[in-house]
């Protein structure tokens, strides 16, 4: 019976596409057996000295590690020769950067349109040499690749389980209302007036350069956009169908107007938010690392209105729209050949649907809905990847398309963001970094995540979201040793084990410890620690990229660059902050609720016990780590005792955080929980924990409770994530109405739901209300994830990790690892095949 | 009441979260005891007030500290895993005290009404957003009187919708005492025949037929309950019979006719099995098939011709048809009648 269940299993299909959308999106899906693809191209400076791989950007990703070396040789091996300008080598490092990078896009990648596509601009993934000069670049080989460079901190900070940090490209929202708006013309005068009114000293030094450089790239759009506008009157030219004929003249015509002015139709803004947006990550060699558009359904909306009121049937927004969503996806083509058609889970070029405005208003519009239709009838697809803000006001309407959605979809093709929560911490933000000007009670709204639910503000604000990762569980390693690795690491590549060395600071030893507050005095000083061994990290590839890795087309999108006359790299963004996330925080928790509960409270064992259980990984001491993970108390069950230790852990980490700013950029570090997929492989590179977890078990992601202890269920999951966030303020006086929130950033949480929640509109009345609870309750963001087949296979497979799974079948309520293996097959068939 | 003579429930366990008891989202408490013993029954380990222990093979790891903590000598080690002698064992906990898993369990902990309550109330937001509230279930309640009215009381007070799920088979004093607190009354009619009644459920079905036609005229005269829902479990070869619904159902029209709200049918579940092995109980069902779907629906159509046919519903999971285009309930179901939603 089972055998068969796979294939079986309810996958959602597209629908109600037409023929050109249909046609795109199967080519789309063909990967390595398509004509024509976006994989990187590399182009070089033809100097022997050349670099042409930016590694940094790839230090938050630990599975890059042993590939470094490979990518940086085989992209120079793949270079193709640029014909530089005259003056070239004469030229600052931005102008050379900034004049390379134009060169390469307009005038050697080639501009194709694929059949019926409706928006301009295909292929940008690029590896542009960095434009070194033979000084540079050996500055740059030393800092990064050197004994003690960036590279070899870097790999010292992951392989002791500490985490990872580097200054990483994307994850912002340009000012894309601002482009429509203004136009590259627009900006561009800016510019030049900005480099007029500088002195000649100014305009002799590095203020000067970077005026050069932007007024270079400012110019960017406008010349791809003019070969594009070319191509399409050639093809239109040559085209036998009269329909596609005109398509194209039009598209001409757009290309010969946008993205140089303004927009006037919606058909121009697409065109100018896609090349405005493709042309980022071109600048930043980098496809869609975070790279959000934030709040489409808002900015767009008028150009939308307008067209419709011109006579554009609503239908036509969408299929433009739908070659949109085409295009984004192409990002994955930059490493197509790698497997899995290039697709990783690295991306996230997020839009940001629907929310507050000024005055408690609910946003949501017609393109609000439109932009969920596209994505309904398109998907399964990935990019771009949507965020729904929800509040307490947020129409029924919405709330029953996002229901019907997560049905249909077998789990939610979105993220869900809570306004009156993310708020509360952008204005605690406000307060704390000064920033009380640019972030307020007036314009707070304008806010929207990043990447995945990093929250932000738009077009001004560059805050490092996933720059610097960090273990928190690490402090609680260090304070059960006294500051050194519990196991010494062994090389996997070399076979060589190093001698563990007093690393953190010199706390008290194991058996000193009298009461669980010297325990806790301890774990305050490494978390301080950890902290600031991460904050030293981030300075050494954060410096560099400020010295070496100008984006002066990304630095066009963003206030305060051009006034400062600095890189966004080098912090010339109003708001120029990094965050740090903290990683594997329920375990943290749970390890400390453990070393309490068994050492101080129940008195199972002594701290040397535990140690030594630690240290053998548990083997040999089973009844002591079942007491750990089933008995000590876990955060995530709305249990005041846990939760209330969870708060004090946020607390302590958070307050320190904010006392740190990188030196050389001047950003302020913020506090966020975002854990992508380092949760699971740190797993086998963390010691055992105090928890009960074995070393190679995974660690616990982001804000959700570790694996298997929200046994509460959902809504006592929820309870625990909003208060540990900081609740509701006692006295009403929160930092949005009653709420507060300690992460400006905000935290990732998921809950896995039974599809039978949503089996019949009774039911989907009762999960909508959920939704509206967790507005209240809950946190700033959330991912819904039904279980699927293979999901309670693995739980046959592993009932221990998955405890929590509570079956629901009408009037009976049983955990999944109770029934028997008979049931359980049963339950999986009802479950793939949608009959409660 | 001075607080030394507060009374103390013995609580089975409470599900958060519950889509299953009652309109909205609700927390559901199980009390133990039950004054029938119905021979279906999806919670045995209800039925008996007295706090039992079990155990269950996932989670345990062997190490044998429940037999050397048990003061009865009622546990053992066997290559099966941990068995235990029910003659011997007096439900202390102390094994379940002791066991580092949880693989030992003792069910059935005493709780005080303001602890309780204060646990209950945790989802406040969740009841407020859908119209839900707090499920006392079981178990029978109502037998856990003193208790069950004071949390009652409580619930009251601090301002959550309360639904109270009875089989009926409890005084009528009590339940006219337990009624003005209560929200939304759950009532089961199982079984009209009063002999086979008293097969099947150890009881025959007087009191609960009185009962019933009672708390309809409570319900009518009174400003609680607000609601009533009757719940019928369609059980293979015991209740589900055209007799049996045809029964219930001029029942209901004689003598409940505009007090019911919901008459919901609710198909067999066999999910359960598990538990009776684990509490060392045969199960006299353990090889029923659930109800097939168009068995469900013929006894739903009788139903429906006999009562008003908006009260009429029926939920649960039917048997898995092999090969053939089987629709889902929600599929079939008319989005009309919201009654169908159950």
């Amino acid at each position: 019976m089972l055998n068969s269940l796979k294939s079986e299993h309810v996958i959602k299909e597209p629908s109600g596409l037409s023929d050109r959308i249909q046609w795109l999106r199967d080519y789309y899906f063909r990967g390595t057996e398509r004509a024509w693809n976006n994989e990187y191209t590399s182009w070089t400076t033809q100097t022997p000295w050349d670099i042409i791989y930016n590694e940094l950007t790839f230090y938050i990703v630990p599975e890059t590690y042993p590939l470094l070396n490979t990518l940086g040789a085989s992209y120079l091996q793949a270079a193709r020769p640029v014909e530089l300008h005259p003056d070239f080598w004469n030229w600052s490092l931005p102008e050379r950067r900034a004049w390379f990078v134009r060169e390469v896009i307009v005038n050697y990648v080639p501009q194709e349109i694929l059949p019926g596509d409706l928006v301009a601009g295909a292929r940008f993934n690029v590896q542009t040499s960095l434009c070194f000069t033979k000084d540079e670049s050996k500055a740059w080989q030393k800092l990064v690749k050197g004994k003690k460079g960036a590279r070899a901190q870097m790999k010292w900070f992951h392989d002791h389980g500490y985490g990872n940090a580097g200054a990483t490209s994307g994850h912002l929202i340009p000012g894309h209302e601002r482009l429509l708006t203004i136009g590259w013309k627009g900006v561009h005068a800016e510019l030049m007036s900005i480099y007029n009114a500088l002195s000649n000293q100014e305009r002799n030094g590095s203020k000067g350069d970077q005026l050069r450089a932007v007024i270079t790239a400012s110019t960017m759009a406008r010349d791809l956009a003019s070969k594009y506008k070319i191509l399409c009157e050639n093809l239109a030219q040559k085209e036998p169908d009269a329909q596609r004929k005109a398509e194209l003249r039009t598209m001409a015509a757009n290309l010969s107007h946008v993205p140089w002015e303004p927009a006037t139709t919606f058909w121009e803004a697409v065109q100018t938010l896609w090349i405005n947006h493709m042309l980022v990550m071109t600048d930043e060699n980098y496809p869609g690392a975070g790279v959000s558009f934030g709040r489409a359904d808002q900015y767009l909306y008028p150009y939308y209105e307008k067209s419709i009121r011109d006579g554009m049937p609503r239908e036509w927004a969408k299929e433009i729209l739908k070659c949109f969503w085409i295009h984004a996806n192409t990002a994955y083509d930059a490493m197509i050949r790698n497997g899995n058609q290039g697709i990783t889970a690295g991306f996230g070029q997020l839009v940001t649907l629907s929310g507050l405005g000024a005055k408690g208003r609910d946003m949501t519009n017609d393109l609000t809905y439109i932009i969920l239709e596209v994505i309904d009838e398109m998907s399964p697809i990935l990019e771009p990847k949507p965020n729904v803000r929800l509040h307490q006001n947020s129409p029924e309407a919405l709330l029953d398309k996002i229901v019907d959605m997560i049905e249909s979809s077998q789990g939610a093709p979105f993220l869900l963001n809570f306004d009156e929560r993310s708020m509360a911490g952008m204005m605690l933000e406000a307060r704390i970094a000064d920033l009380s000007h640019l972030i307020h009670k007036d314009n707070v709204h304008e806010y929207a995540p990043v990447g995945c639910l990093e929250n932000t503000m738009v077009g001004n604000d560059r805050s490092g979201t996933v720059d610097n990762n960090l273990n928190l569980l690490k402090a609680v390693e260090l304070t059960l040793t006294g500051g050194k690795d519990l196991l010494p690491f062994c090389d996997p590549m070399t076979g060589k084990t190093e001698p563990i060395k007093q690393d953190g600071p010199l706390t008290p030893g194991a058996s000193s410890f009298k009461t669980w507050e010297d325990f806790w005095k301890a774990y305050a000083v490494q978390t301080k620690y950890i902290i600031k061994k991460c904050v030293d990290l981030y300075e050494t590839s954060d410096s560099i990229r400020a010295r070496f890795f100008p984006t002066p087309y990304l630095s066009c999108l963003v206030t305060g660059c051009a006034r400062e006359g600095k890189d966004i790299t080098q912090g010339g963004a109003q708001i120029s902050l990094t965050t740090l996330e903290a990683v594997t925080y329920a375990t943290t928790v749970d390890s400390l609720l453990a070393v309490k509960y068994l050492v101080f409270d129940r008195k199972a064992c002594t701290m040397e016990e535990l140690i030594a259980a630690l240290k053998a990984n548990w083997q040999g001491h089973e009844v002591l780590q079942a007491l750990a993970k089933n008995r000590a108390p876990k955060y995530g069950r709305d249990d005041d005792e846990a939760d209330s230790l969870a708060h004090l852990v946020m607390q302590l980490w958070c307050d320190e955080t904010w006392r740190h700013k990188t030196k050389v950029t001047g950003r302020q570090f913020r506090p966020g929980m975002l854990s992508w997929n380092y949760w699971a492989g740190d797993g086998y590179v963390m010691a055992a924990s105090a928890d009960g977890r074995a070393k190679g078990q995974f660690l616990s992601n982001a804000i959700c409770p570790s694996n298997g202890a929200d046994i509460k269920g959902p809504t006592a999951n929820t309870n625990s994530v909003g208060i540990v966030l900081g609740g509701k303020a006692a006295d009403g006086q929160g930092d949005w109405l009653d709420y507060l929130n300690i992460l400006p950033n905000g935290a990732s949480h998921t809950i896995t739901f039974n599809p039978s929640i949503l089996r019949d509109p009774i039911h989907k009345d009762k999960f909508k209300a959920f939704l509206k609870g967790y507005t209240l309750n809950g946190g700033t963001a959330l991912q819904i994830n039904m279980l699927d087949p293979d999901m309670l296979k693995d739980a046959q497979a592993h009932p221990q990790d998955y405890r929590h799974l509570l079956v629901r079948i009408t009037g009976y309520n049983a955990y999944f690892t109770t029934v028997g293996r008979e049931l359980q097959n049963e339950v999986i068939e009802r479950i793939s095949h949608n009959k409660f | 009441m001075t607080r030394h003579q507060a009374p103390k429930g013995i609580i089975l366990e409470i599900i958060r979260m519950s889509t299953e008891d009652g309109p909205g989202i609700r927390t559901t408490v199980f009390f133990k005891g039950c004054s029938l013993s119905c021979g279906w029954c999806h919670n045995p380990e209800s039925i008996s007030s007295k706090p039992q222990i079990q155990w269950m093979k996932t989670g345990c790891i062997g190490c044998g500290i429940c037999v050397e903590t048990c003061p009865e000598k009622a546990l053992a080690k066997t290559p099966e895993g941990i068995t235990i002698n029910r003659l011997l064992c007096t439900g202390c906990g102390l094994c379940t005290e002791e066991c580092p898993t949880t693989a030992m369990e003792l069910l059935g902990k005493k709780w005080n009404v303001q602890d309780l309550a204060y646990e209950l109330a945790k989802d406040r937001v969740y009841f407020e957003q859908s119209g839900g509230g707090v499920t006392l279930s079981g178990g029978e309640a109502a037998l856990q009187h003193d208790f069950c009215l004071a949390l009652l009381k409580e619930l009251r007070g601090r301002g959550i919708q309360t639904a109270l799920d009875t089989c009926g088979q409890v005084s009528q004093t009590v339940l006219a005492g337990l009624l003005p607190y209560v929200d939304i009354l759950l009532y089961d009619l199982k079984e009209i025949d009063p002999d086979k009644h008293k097969i099947f459920m150890g009881a025959g079905n007087d009191k609960i037929l009185a009962n019933a036609v009672f708390a309809a005229h409570f319900k009518k005269t009174h400003p609680y309950p607000k609601t009533l829902w009757i719940r019928t479990p369609v059980i293979p070869g015991t209740t589900d019979t055209v007799e049996n619904i045809r029964g219930i159902a001029d029942f209901i029209h004689t003598n409940l006719e505009g007090a019911v709200d919901r008459w919901e049918l609710c198909a067999f579940n066999n999910l359960c099995r598990d538990k009776y092995q684990r509490l060392g109980m045969d199960w006299s069902f353990a090889g029923k098939d659930l109800p097939e779907r168009s068995r469900m629906e013929e006894l739903t159509r009788i139903a429906e011709s006999r009562v008003s046919s908006s009260i009429v519903c029926w939920s649960g999971s039917t048997k898995l048809e092999k090969g053939g285009d089987q629709k889902s309930p929600r599929q079939t179901q008319d989005k009309s009648n919201p009654a169908h939603g159950c």
